[in-house]
């Protein structure tokens, strides 16, 4: 089998996380929404332990952690679940940023088709969006500003610590997606003048289907969402829906690891990165993303000349790697994301995604360099 | 610092300074000195953690309950006791 490099798309499951899975699926399955009996009360124990955990990484309150089907979900809830406010204060503009995963940019589309007046502001070569240009296009009846926190495609670092301080004092309620950096990089998130946060469980070594919206109340009040699914009041009246408590048991488990085990996780994925670089270092390759802005587990680049698919295919006995986003890889479309940072088409076209974790195994870096050096051979 | 130490810790402080009773201290502090019989259900010992550093006398008081009463540490003891 080849080493898995696409920890971007999705994280392989800890074992103590899958071990729990199996637990409240099999053993205890209880309702949390029926605690009337132990298996009920176990569930809802389970819950709110995992409620504590996942807010402890940003240092929410539980009360605060709405527990959802994932980060797609959660940036739709955050964006979408502001219509109603918006008419009634008749608040209708919108910023987000070119770089965007397609969960952000596609409802905010719909906003726009809505009658919602959207700016988008732009990135610079680096991988960054630009707060220079956020500050021009702020307006004072600005609804909302959409902002992610690592970029899925280049694990660039967004600078949610410049947007802080623009934002201070102005009303814009404030959504950052940090589906890809939860877990990862802990400062940022912590910050009180961010209102929404989507979260992923699978890009922390928990399973699919689960993920979070932090909603951080000002003033004992949330964030004025209306729901988008009704029947139940689960979550606070804001997600309907049963539990499944073994993904968000399995969520909290994951969390409670990011946060305990960053210090050596952190520093497995330098080691592991020195290696990377070490290897692109002997190749004719360009980085995608300011290095000094990546985070240590992931990196895009390009190889001139030789388009994505053909070295994915050649490295594919080896390592198991990417293109560009997993949400829009299966469509073939270019990486909106590396055109928006000013990339050629052919730099879009020959891209490559390498993302790895703590738990990623030695890989054959000698084969890997040999397949590229054959690649670059045939080009010329 | 593993979890029983950190039990053992957290209990303490939480009845010398906090409201956690004797009645609750004391089995709570049998678990955390007896990693040998709970190491197996660490995700008990975890919870009940959570539960003795979030101990509040007033949790079920209000319209939400974002604390943990004496109900949930007996509760979360007798499963410790019974091997869930």
């Amino acid at each position: 089998m080849p080493v898995y490099l696409d920890c971007n798309a999705t994280t392989p499951v800890e074992p103590s996380v899958a071990a729990l899975v199996t637990r409240f699926t099999q053993q205890d399955f209880g309702n949390a929404a029926s605690p009337i009996h132990d298996y009920g009360m176990f569930a809802r124990a389970a819950v709110e332990h995992a409620r504590n955990l996942v807010g402890k990484v940003v240092e929410a309150r539980p009360d605060e952690v709405i527990f959802t089907s994932g980060a797609t979900e959660s940036n739709n809830m955050a964006i979408l679940g502001l219509i109603a406010h918006a008419h009634k204060t008749k608040r209708r503009h919108v910023i987000t940023s070119a770089i965007e995963h397609k969960a952000v940019l596609e409802p905010v589309e719909y906003l726009e088709r809505q009658g919602f007046e959207v700016d988008i502001i732009r990135a610079n070569s680096a991988g960054r969006f630009c707060v220079e240009h956020l500050a021009q296009v702020l307006r004072p009846d600005t609804l909302l500003v959409s902002t992610m926190h690592v970029n899925n495609e280049t694990g660039v670092l967004q600078p949610l610590d410049e947007v802080e301080q623009l934002l201070t004092g102005h009303d814009a309620l404030w959504h950052v997606d940090a589906a890809q950096g939860y877990g990862k990089e802990l400062e940022q998130l912590k910050s009180k003048r961010i209102n929404m946060l989507a979260l992923s469980g699978h890009k922390i070594f928990a399973p699919k289907g689960i993920g979070a919206l932090i909603l951080r109340k000002q003033d004992g009040h949330f964030p004025p969402l209306q729901p988008l699914m009704f029947g139940g009041g689960q979550e606070q009246g804001l997600r309907a829906g049963t539990l499944p408590v073994q993904l968000i048991a399995a969520f909290g488990e994951a969390a409670k690891l990011a946060l305990r085990m960053h210090a050596a996780r952190e520093e497995k994925c330098i080691a592991f990165r020195k290696k990377v670089l070490a290897l692109l270092s002997t190749l004719d390759v360009e980085q995608n993303g300011a290095e000094r802005w990546t985070l240590p587990h992931s990196i895009n680049i390009s190889l001139p000349g030789i388009a994505s698919d053909q070295a994915i295919r050649a490295l594919k006995n080896v390592i198991a790697i990417s293109s560009t986003s997993a949400c829009t890889s299966h469509t073939q479309t270019p990486s909106h994301v590396l055109a928006a940072m000013g990339r050629s088409p052919a730099q879009v076209e020959s891209s490559l995604r390498l993302s790895w974790c703590h738990m990623t195994p030695e890989v054959d870096w000698d084969a890997v360099a040999t397949i590229l050096h054959n690649l670059h051979k045939t080009k010329t | 610092m593993d979890v029983f130490k950190r039990l053992e810790e957290t209990v303490n402080k939480q009845f010398d300074h906090g409201d956690l009773p004797k009645w609750l201290a004391d089995p709570a502090l049998e678990v955390a000195r007896s990693p040998q019989l709970y190491q197996d259900n660490e995700y008990l010992v975890e919870l009940l953690l959570q539960q003795v550093e979030e101990y509040d006398v007033y949790a079920e008081a209000g319209c939400c309950k974002w604390a943990y009463d004496h109900e949930d540490v007996a509760r979360t003891l007798r499963w410790l006791k019974e091997g869930k």
